[in-house]
Formats: structure tokens, C-alpha cells, sequence
């Protein structure tokens, strides 16, 4: 009896076990056929994931409804991702399952990643072979984290930057003047230890500490505020560990160990709490963050320089995967009018995001758009001062969890700035040594 | 229809086969979602994966990387100190707690709810209130610790203390589930022999330990192995929390192999760091129950 129990679990394990192996072996062929794209009617139908929930979906379900009106030949359905910092896995699992959807919202920062998949559509020569994409109407930076060894991944859609928004009653509490757009990164520094009150348990600044991407990108720009860059122009070396991002990543250090003018959260969970109450002078942060602080009365301006202004910016984008030829152009079309300046103006004037183009700061609504949203024109004017991306290599996680390491082992006074940055770069050479498939 | 009396309706009417139908959903589903993946994952441990390209194989390579990756070492270290801290803490706490509520006493309902509430709480929301509570600047524990004029301490900013912390945060957290078990083993001791205990003279503490101790032994060694797999596993609690910081001092084994498959994409990676753990806890548990079986069961 227990004997040929056992048998028929050990049985099932070795059906089970098959079933896997043949089914691992089918995905990595990944060759299903193509489904035919249009249905015996003439209608296409594409489906689009998207991350947003709640004003921002009806915003984009209006959009698709008018265009699905206006379109009676592309029928779109847009469905909500469950939240897009899970977007690559779940499309990743669609494109195994050989159903992906035919336009899919993805971070900027996994374009290096995705374009590896066979059944990514690179559209170079759609770009190319259709000028009323305007593609240079995007700005530099979201075209830039598109683009990855010369292959457009994706097409824009959503942009933000980093600027300092500050509490302006905290500045005039410790009788500090607001931040200019010509303060240094010293006037910065002054301005956030005269802000810190111990007693008050108050602070100039806050920094995300907890070696995350958050906890980079924020160092990036001032590394590229400083002259510096993240590789060399190649791709295949730090070049991080220079005396501009020593400069960069000793001023962080001075100011949180010697100032203790930073309040430095490792659970990159408290942040906005904190501020919202009143105990922080000045974030570093974008237009996403605005809604977290309803008791604050804030100011916005550019962030500071070393040498010039700059700022970074996460685009995030649409990228087209390939379910036969007759649904990638319905895709395209599509897209091209999801993201052209009107209806993204509109899309902007429900959600508050920054325009994805030029050519929107040009439009009669957008001044409605700036009156809705005080302070964001800040944001928008800044978007002139994104003129480096991070580098879209597929190792950029790796990299960036060293740097992560080496600012906060700075931040928290284990090391001084070269040495970490010198570790860093041996680590980040080591990791862009190894050859990619 | 089958014939009555045929081989096959005998064959389908057997309790046996009975049995079967009867967890056939629930095998299924484990199948699907247990087993596949498993033979999957074992699988993708032979591979260079990054879950997007054709994987290609690469036989032991993903294993030998492993003995030459620091970072993995350093995991496996916590991992150890930290399973070296939880088990004890949180088997010996919840004796303790489970004897303390094992009594008439009033509104003891109240009490043993109580103890059980932050097992049945989401670990995110456990997370939130663990990093405000030990928050440097903010903190109330830092604030009691300054009125009785005991010095500030950095707790998950802290690279020594940061491990520590999580271990006191997740023993808080699973103390109910072992004080369950223990409440009920020591309700299933037989009053009788307590009395007798106590006509023959023996104290509280002897016999606690004379009487109440061995018939807990096989509720410890359950409890033992049971937190020592969980302990071994531990992800969520650091996901939420410190994500493997400061410095990663806090990275264990199932955080790393996360970081590996689904930050970095070394699914291969991130699979063969998976079955390393699978197998460390297969023999750490068949040495459980084999020490445990002699202790528990061996003197009667």
C-alpha cells in the first residue's frame, strides 16, 4: 500500500518534471506562429498595458475610447499592468506564453534588457520612414534612454526630472534665503546646515540611503553637475572614480557626517513622511512627489551646480512587441497619435506629468496646464538641463548597485569618496569585462 | 457504463483510488505551482538565463561561480547568524510566553489573541512600524532610550545592528505561531501527572522540568526544525525593510538569489543559489529530525 503510493508520486513528479522540460524547451525556441494580425472583418485589434490606476486610467481610457471612435479599422483595449514595477516580469511572461500584448509600458532603465527578446519591434526604420512621428520633438534625454546601441526600443511616455522643492516656511524660519537658479552646490550646502536644528530634530536635507537606483540617480546628477560621467564614452569602463565625482560624492559625504545637515533614510521609506511634517528644509525630487506633500507650502528651483546645472531624468517607455505585421502598424498608428502633443497634453492636464515634447509648451491648453499645476513649470524648464542619460547597457543594475554601496558606505562615513568610488569603478570594470549573450 | 463486478469498476471503487480523486485538486495545483517550478528552476540552474535571450547551457558553472562569489558567502554568513539567533530566541521566548499563559487568569483570552495578532499582520505593515520604531532620529525606542539617558543608537542604519534588528522584528513577529503550539502541548499534558509530581514533593521548577519538558519534546522539535527552514528562507522582512543594507549587511541567501534572478536577470543564477539553500536545508533538517528523534523518542 505505501510502497505504490509513493509509486504514483514518484510517477507524477517524473510526468511533471517532463511537462517542464518540454515546455522549457519550447520556450526558448520561441518560435510560435505568428498570429495572423487581422481579423476576417478588416478590424485590427491591439492591446496596450499600461501602469496607471485610478484619475490617470480614466485619462487614458478617454484618450483610447476617442481614438477608438475616431478609428473604427484599430480597435484599442488598454488594460491596467498591475503596477509597472513589475511590468518586465509579466511581459517577459506573456512573450514565454507566446500572447504578449501588442504595446506594453516599461521603465527606462530595462530597455537594455528587453531588446534582447526576438519579439521586441525595433523602430528605427518606422521613425526613419515616417516623419509625422516628429521624433526630434522628444526631449534629448528621453530619446537618449530609448535608444540602446543605436536600436530604438521604445517611444516616450512618460518624462519627470530632479529639482530642489523646499519648504519655504523652514527657509524663512531660519531667516535663509530661497534657493536662486544660480546657487552653487556650496550656497546648498550653507543653506542646508543653517536650516539643521538638532533640538528640533530638523534638517536641511534627506537623502535615500539604501543603495537603491533612487540612491544613484540622485548622486548621477551631481556627478554630471560636476563634469563627470558614469562610463567612458564607450561603455566599457567607470569613469565615475574622476575628481568630478570625487567632488560630487565628497560633498554628500561633508554634509551628511561632518554637517549632519542630511537626514538619511535606509529604509528609503520615510522620506516624504518626514518632510510633510515639516522637518526638512530641502528634497531633491520630482514632480511625482508634489501630491505626497499636502501640509508643506513648497518652492521649486533647479538643482544646484558644480560647474553647470544639470538634472536626471527617468523617461519611461512604450515598447512595441511584434504579434504579426498588420498589428504592429495598427501599434504604430496608434501610438504615434498616443504620444503626440495634443493628446498627451491632455493626458498631462488629467495626471500633472510633464510634457513628453517641445512642441506641448507651445499649445493654447498648456497654459491652463501650468495654472492647474503650480510650480511645474519649473519641472518643464528643467527638462533643458537633462542632457545626459544613464547608460543603457543590460549591465546597468550591476553598476549601479555598486555605486549604490560606495555612496552609502560615503554617506555613512565607512569610507572617503575616492576610495569608494575607486572600489566601485573595480567593480564596475570587472562587470562590464564579462561578455553579454 | 462498466460492467459491475469488472476489473476496472473494482479499480475505480477501490478506497484507494477514492482517495486519490479526492486530492486530485489539491495535487494538481501543487503540481503546477510546486513541482514544475521546481524541476524548472533545476533546470534554469544549468543555464545562462537572464529569463529574455535563448538561454544557453553552461553545466556547473552557475555552482562553481558560487564558491568564488563573496557576496554569496557573505549572505550565507547572515543567513547562519541570523538562524543562530532566531530559533533559540523565538523557540525559548515562546516557552516562556506559552507557560506564562497557560493558566486561569483573568481576561487570558485578551492576552493570547494578543500575542498571536502580529503573526496574522501583513509583514509590510509589521515593516513600517519597525522602521518608524527604530527610526534614528524619529524613533521611539531611541526616545526611551535617551529618557532613561542610555546613548542613541542607529539600529537599521547601523551595520552591526541592522541583522539584530531584524531578528527581533521577525521573532516579534512568529513568537504567536510557536506560542500556539506550545499552548497546545501543554494543555495536552495530563493533569494527573502534575498532581503526582506535586505529592511527591517536586517544586514549580522541577516539575517544569521533570514533567512539563519531556512531554514538550516533540512540540520543540517540531518548532525547532519548522523555524529553522523559515529562518533559513527569510526574504520578505528584509524586502521590506532594509532590502539587504546598510552595505549589505543584511543580505541573506533568499535576498541575494532575488537580487541575482529578478535585478540583475542571472535567473541561472539566482536558480542554482536556490537549490544550494534547497539542499543545506534538506540536510540541516534530516540532522534535526535524526538528533531530535533520539532525544524525543530514544529514552522511552
Amino acid at each position: 500500500m505505501r510502497r505504490k503510493s509513493i509509486g504514483i508520486v514518484g510517477l507524477l513528479a517524473l510526468v511533471l518534471a517532463a511537462v517542464a522540460l518540454t515546455a522549457g524547451c519550447g520556450s526558448s525556441g520561441g518560435d510560435t506562429p505568428a498570429s495572423p494580425g487581422a481579423s476576417p472583418t478588416g478590424v485590427v485589434n491591439i492591446t496596450m498595458w499600461h501602469g496607471d490606476i485610478d484619475y490617470a486610467k480614466t485619462a487614458v481610457d478617454a484618450l483610447v475610447a476617442e481614438w477608438n471612435r475616431a478609428n473604427p479599422n484599430i480597435q484599442v483595449t488598454a488594460l491596467y499592468n498591475g503596477g509597472s514595477d513589475f511590468a518586465l516580469q509579466k511581459t517577459l511572461t506573456a512573450i514565454a506564453g507566446g500572447k504578449p500584448p501588442d504595446i506594453t509600458y516599461l521603465f527606462g532603465s530595462w530597455m537594455a534588457n528587453i531588446v534582447k527578446s526576438p519579439k521586441v519591434v525595433l523602430l528605427n526604420d518606422l521613425i526613419e520612414s515616417d516623419p509625422s512621428v516628429d521624433w526630434e520633438d522628444f526631449w534629448p534625454t528621453e530619446r537618449l534612454a530609448a535608444t540602446v546601441d543605436g536600436k530604438i526600443v521604445g517611444i516616450p511616455a512618460l518624462v519627470d526630472n530632479l529639482a530642489i522643492v523646499y519648504n519655504k516656511k523652514l527657509f524663512d524660519q531660519a531667516g535663509v534665503g530661497y534657493p536662486t537658479a544660480e546657487w552653487s552646490w556650496d550656497d546648498f550646502r550653507a543653506a542646508a546646515k543653517a536650516l539643521t536644528d538638532p533640538a528640533k530634530k530638523q534638517f536641511g536635507w534627506a537623502y535615500p540611503a539604501d543603495g537603491s537606483e533612487d540612491t544613484v540617480w540622485h548622486w548621477e546628477a551631481m556627478l554630471w553637475e560636476a563634469g563627470g560621467d558614469i562610463l567612458t564614452p564607450d561603455d566599457k569602463q567607470a569613469a565615475f572614480n574622476s575628481p568630478a565625482g570625487v567632488q560630487a560624492l565628497t560633498m554628500l559625504g561633508d554634509m551628511a557626517t561632518i554637517d549632519k545637515s542630511i537626514y538619511l533614510d535606509v529604509t528609503n521609506t520615510k522620506i516624504s513622511n518626514v518632510f510633510n511634517a515639516d522637518r526638512i528644509g530641502m528634497l531633491v525630487t520630482g514632480p511625482w512627489d508634489l501630491p505626497s506633500f499636502p501640509n508643506v507650502d513648497v518652492g521649486i528651483q533647479i538643482m544646484p551646480a558644480f560647474v553647470n546645472h544639470q538634472t536626471i531624468s527617468g523617461p519611461d517607455n512604450w515598447v512595441l512587441l511584434d504579434n504579426g505585421e498588420a498589428r504592429v502598424q495598427a501599434s504604430w498608428e496608434f501610438i504615434k497619435w498616443f504620444t503626440a502633443a495634443q493628446q498627451n497634453l491632455t493626458y498631462n492636464l488629467a495626471v500633472g506629468a510633464l510634457p513628453l515634447r517641445e512642441s506641448e509648451t507651445k499649445l493654447p491648453e498648456y497654459l491652463t496646464f501650468l495654472k492647474k499645476y503650480p510650480g511645474v513649470d519649473v519641472f518643464v524648464e528643467n527638462m533643458n538641463n537633462a542632457v545626459k542619460a544613464r547608460p543603457t547597457v543590460p549591465q546597468y543594475s550591476k553598476i549601479s548597485e555598486a555605486l549604490g554601496q560606495a555612496i552609502v558606505s560615503v554617506l555613512l562615513g565607512k569610507a572617503d569618496a575616492q576610495t569608494a568610488l575607486d572600489e566601485a569603478a573595480q567593480k564596475t570594470d570587472a562587470i562590464l569585462a564579462v561578455p553579454v549573450p | 457504463m462498466l460492467a459491475p463486478g469488472s476489473t476496472a469498476r473494482r479499480a475505480l471503487g477501490s478506497d484507494h483510488m477514492a482517495g486519490w480523486l479526492f486530492v486530485a485538486p489539491a495535487v494538481v495545483l501543487i503540481g503546477i505551482f510546486g513541482l514544475v517550478p521546481i524541476a524548472w528552476s533545476a533546470i534554469m540552474s544549468f543555464q545562462a538565463n537572464d529569463l529574455v535571450s535563448a538561454p544557453s547551457w553552461v553545466g556547473l558553472a552557475n555552482y562553481q561561480a558560487l564558491t568564488k562569489d563573496p557576496v554569496f558567502m557573505a549572505s550565507v554568513r547572515h543567513t547562519l547568524v541570523y538562524t543562530a539567533l532566531f530559533v533559540p530566541l523565538s523557540v525559548a521566548g515562546s516557552l516562556l510566553v506559552a507557560w506564562a499563559l497557560n493558566r486561569k487568569l483573568r481576561g487570558v483570552r485578551f492576552y493570547r489573541l494578543a500575542v498571536f495578532v502580529p503573526v496574522v499582520t501583513s509583514t509590510v505593515a509589521t515593516g513600517i512600524i519597525f522602521m518608524w520604531l527604530l527610526d534614528p532620529v524619529f524613533g521611539l525606542v531611541n526616545y526611551f532610550l535617551s529618557l532613561v539617558g542610555l546613548p542613541e543608537q542607529g539600529f537599521l542604519q547601523d551595520t552591526n545592528q541592522a541583522l539584530v534588528c531584524i531578528v527581533l522584528m521577525t521573532v516579534w513577529g512568529w513568537l504567536g505561531f510557536d506560542v500556539i503550539i506550545y499552548l497546545a502541548a501543554l494543555q495536552g499534558i495530563p493533569q494527573e501527572l502534575m498532581e503526582a509530581a506535586q505529592i511527591d514533593g517536586a517544586g514549580k521548577w522541577s516539575s517544569f522540568r521533570n514533567v512539563v519538558l519531556p512531554f514538550l519534546r516533540p512540540a520543540t522539535l517540531f518548532l525547532i526544525v519548522w523555524s529553522t527552514i523559515s529562518a533559513l528562507q527569510l526574504f520578505d522582512e528584509i524586502y521590506v525593510t532594509t532590502r539587504g543594507g546598510p552595505l549589505g549587511s543584511t543580505t541573506v541567501i533568499v535576498y541575494y538569489l532575488y537580487q541575482q534572478a529578478f535585478q540583475f536577470f542571472n535567473a541561472g543564477y539566482g536558480a542554482a543559489i536556490a537549490y544550494v539553500l534547497f539542499l543545506a536545508i534538506l540536510v540541516i533538517t534530516i540532522l534535526q529530525l535524526k538528533i531530535g528523534a533520539q532525544r524525543v523518542y530514544g529514552k522511552s
